[in-house]
C-alpha cells in the first residue's frame, strides 16, 4: 500500500492524541459500516480553538485523519473550522486511496458533531440567562 | 523512527526461495529450456526433470508419482479439485460438505457451484477452530458427493481431523456408497507437518510450492488413482489430459527440489519454528495484557501464532510493526480490501473487536532466536502506543 510520507509521519508520530480534561466540546462518531471510531475534544478561547485532541479506533487512515484534523483546526475560529471539508483532510495527507476516503469523512463528521455540541451548549446557556 | 532491520514473520503468506532451490531451477531457465512434449534431446531433458519433480512432490505426501498433477498454484488446485470432481460426479448428487474456515479460493468455488444449483453445507469450527467429526457424519446426505476440508487453516493454523474424516469416507464406501470423495487443501500444511495421503485417506489434495521455499506460480494437485476429474483447461495432452498447456518447467523443478528438501528437513524445521513460536507466545502473554491466542493450542501448525489484541485494530498494528521492520499479516477488514472482518476469526465466535484486532505471526526456517527477542521488545511498545490512542482502551482503563 503506497501511503504518503505525511501519512507515515502521522502514523509514527500522531499529533495531539488524548483527551482534554476541561474540554469545551467532545464528540465521538462511529463509521457504521466498518466500526471505526473517532473521539475529538476541543477547548475554546472565546470562539477560537486553542486546543484539540483526538482518540481513534480503526484502520490506520482513521488514526491518521484524526491526527491531521487536530492540526487543521488548531487556531481556527469555529466559523473557519466549520468550513473544513474532507478534501482539506485528504490534501493535508497528500491523498489517500479512494477506498480509504471514509476515514477523512469520519474526521469531518466528528468535527461537525463537536461544533454542533458547542452551538447547542451556547444556546442552552443563553436560554438560562434569559 | 524507521528501522533498517527487517524481520519476516509472514511465512504463511509466502516464503523466500531457498538458495538451493533457486540453484536447482536456474539451468532450466537457461540452457535446459526444452519443451517436455518435444521428442528431441532438449525436450527429453525437460521431460526427465518434470518426472523427477513429480517423484519428489509425490514423496513429500506419500503419493505415487502418477497421482501428481502440476498446476499454477493452490488456487488452481482447489478450482480443479472441486469443479473437476463436481462436474464428473454430478449425476450422483449435487451436495458438498465443507468447513466455515476454508481458504478464499475454496469458498469462491463453492459459491460459484451454489449459483449452479449445488448445495453446500459449511461446518462450524467452534472456539477451537476445528471441525467435529460428528458434524461431518451428520451433514452427509444421500446426494453428498464431496467433502472438502482443509488440512490446516491459513489464518490460525488449526489442523483438521482429515484422517478421521478419511476413515469415515472409507466406512461409507465399505457400506456400499461408491460416490463420495474427500478433498483436502493441504497448501498450508505441506512442508510443515508430515503428510501421508494414505493415512489421511483423501482422494484429492492441493499443494502450493511457494509455501515451502520455492517460487510463486507452481502448485500441484494429488489425484488418487481412479478418481475422475473433468479438466478445466483443454486443448493439450499435458498432465494426463487434466491440464492443457506447456508445463512451467523451471517452477516445477523448483517445487520438486523444495519438496525434497522439505521432506529431508521436515522434523528439524518444525522443531525450530515451534521453539520460536512457543517462546514468542509465552513472551507476548507475559508482556501484554488483554490478548487472546486464537485457535486450538495443541492441534495447530508449529510455525504460526494468531493473536487478538483488544482495543486496537489489526492493520494499525501491522503498519506500526512494519515501520519497525517487522512483517506480519492481519485478516482485518481494511487490509483484506473488503469491509468484512476475517470469517475465520468470526467463526471462532470472537466479537468484532477481537476479530478486528487479530494478527498472524508465522515463523520460518530462517528466523532466529534474536528475531523473537527483537519482536518481543518492539511489539509491546507498538501495542501500547495504539492503545493509548484508542477510545475503547481509555474507556476500559477509566473503569
Amino acid at each position: 500500500m503506497a501511503y504518503s510520507q505525511a501519512f507515515k509521519d502521522h502514523i509514527s508520530n500522531p499529533r495531539n492524541s488524548g483527551q482534554i480534561a476541561d474540554a469545551t466540546a467532545v464528540a465521538e462518531e462511529t463509521n457504521p459500516v466498518c466500526g471505526d471510531r473517532l473521539r475529538l475534544s476541543l477547548r475554546l478561547d472565546a470562539d477560537r480553538i486553542e486546543q484539540a485532541k483526538f482518540l481513534a479506533y480503526g484502520c490506520p487512515p482513521t488514526l491518521v485523519c484524526g491526527s491531521v484534523l487536530t492540526e487543521l483546526v488548531l487556531g481556527k475560529t469555529i466559523a473557519q473550522a466549520s468550513l473544513l471539508t474532507r478534501n482539506d483532510v485528504l490534501d493535508a495527507l497528500g491523498g489517500l486511496p479512494s477506498r480509504k476516503h471514509h476515514a477523512a469523512a469520519l474526521a469531518i463528521e466528528t468535527l461537525h458533531a463537536a461544533i454542533r455540541s458547542i452551538a447547542a451548549n451556547h444556546r442552552s446557556l443563553t436560554h438560562v440567562k434569559d | 523512527m524507521v528501522t533498517s532491520r527487517r524481520i519476516y514473520l509472514d511465512h504463511s503468506a509466502t516464503t523466500p526461495v531457498d538458495p538451493r532451490v533457486a540453484g536447482a531451477m536456474i539451468p532450466y531457465l537457461t540452457e535446459k529450456f526444452g519443451n517436455p512434449s518435444s521428442v528431441h534431446h532438449f525436450g527429453q531433458e525437460a521431460r526427465a526433470a518434470l518426472e523427477r519433480s513429480r517423484r519428489q512432490v509425490a514423496n513429500l505426501i506419500g503419493a505415487r508419482p502418477n497421482e501428481i498433477l502440476f498446476l499454477s498454484g493452490g488456487t488452481e488446485a482447489n478450482n480443479l479439485a472441486l469443479r473437476g470432481l463436481c462436474e464428473a460426479a454430478e449425476s450422483y448428487g449435487r451436495h458438498i460438505v465443507t468447513s466455515a474456515i476454508e481458504h478464499s479460493s475454496l469458498r469462491g468455488v463453492c459459491e460459484t457451484l451454489e449459483k449452479r444449483g449445488w448445495e453446500v453445507t459449511r461446518l462450524p469450527v467452534y472456539n477451537t477452530g476445528i471441525v467435529e467429526l460428528d458434524d461431518v457424519r451428520t451433514a452427509l446426505r444421500p446426494d453428498t458427493v464431496l467433502i472438502s476440508v482443509m488440512l490446516a487453516n491459513n489464518e490460525i493454523g488449526t489442523i483438521q481431523p482429515i484422517s478421521e474424516i478419511g476413515s469415515l469416507v472409507r466406512e461409507e464406501r465399505a457400506r456400499g456408497r461408491r460416490h463420495l470423495w474427500l478433498h483436502t487443501d493441504a497448501v498450508q500444511a505441506a512442508g510443515r507437518i508430515a503428510i501421508d495421503v494414505e493415512v489421511l485417506g483423501c482422494d484429492l489434495a492441493s499443494l502450493s510450492s511457494h509455501k515451502f521455499y520455492a517460487p510463486k506460480g507452481t502448485g500441484a494437485l494429488y489425484v488418487r488413482r481412479g478418481v475422475r476429474l473433468v479438466s478445466q483447461s483443454v486443448g493439450g495432452h499435458q498432465e494426463r489430459e487434466k491440464r492443457a498447456g506447456t508445463e512451467g518447467i523451471p517452477g516445477i523443478v523448483a517445487m520438486g527440489a523444495a519438496a525434497k528438501l522439505a521432506a529431508e528437513e521436515l522434523a528439524e524445521r518444525a522443531a525450530h519454528v515451534r521453539t520460536l513460536r512457543d517462546k514468542f507466545e509465552a513472551g507476548v502473554s507475559q508482556r501484554i495484557k488483554d490478548i487472546v491466542i486464537n485457535g486450538d493450542h495443541e492441534r495447530r501448525l508449529p510455525h504460526l501464532a494468531n493473536i487478538s489484541f483488544r482495543f486496537i485494530e489489526g492493520e494499525g498494528l501491522l503498519i506500526g510493526l512494519d515501520l519497525q521492520g517487522i512483517a506480519v499479516s492481519t485478516g482485518s477488514a481494511c487490509s483484506s480490501g473488503t469491509l468484512e472482518p476475517s470469517p475465520v476469526i468470526l467463526a471462532l465466535g470472537r466479537n468484532d473487536e477481537l476479530t478486528r484486532g487479530a494478527i498472524r505471526f508465522s515463523f520460518g526456517k530462517d528466523n532466529s532466536d534474536a528475531d523473537v527477542d527483537y519482536v518481543l521488545e518492539v511489539l509491546p511498545r507498538v501495542v501500547q502506543k495504539l492503545r493509548n490512542l484508542s477510545p475503547l482502551y481509555t474507556r476500559a482503563a477509566a473503569k
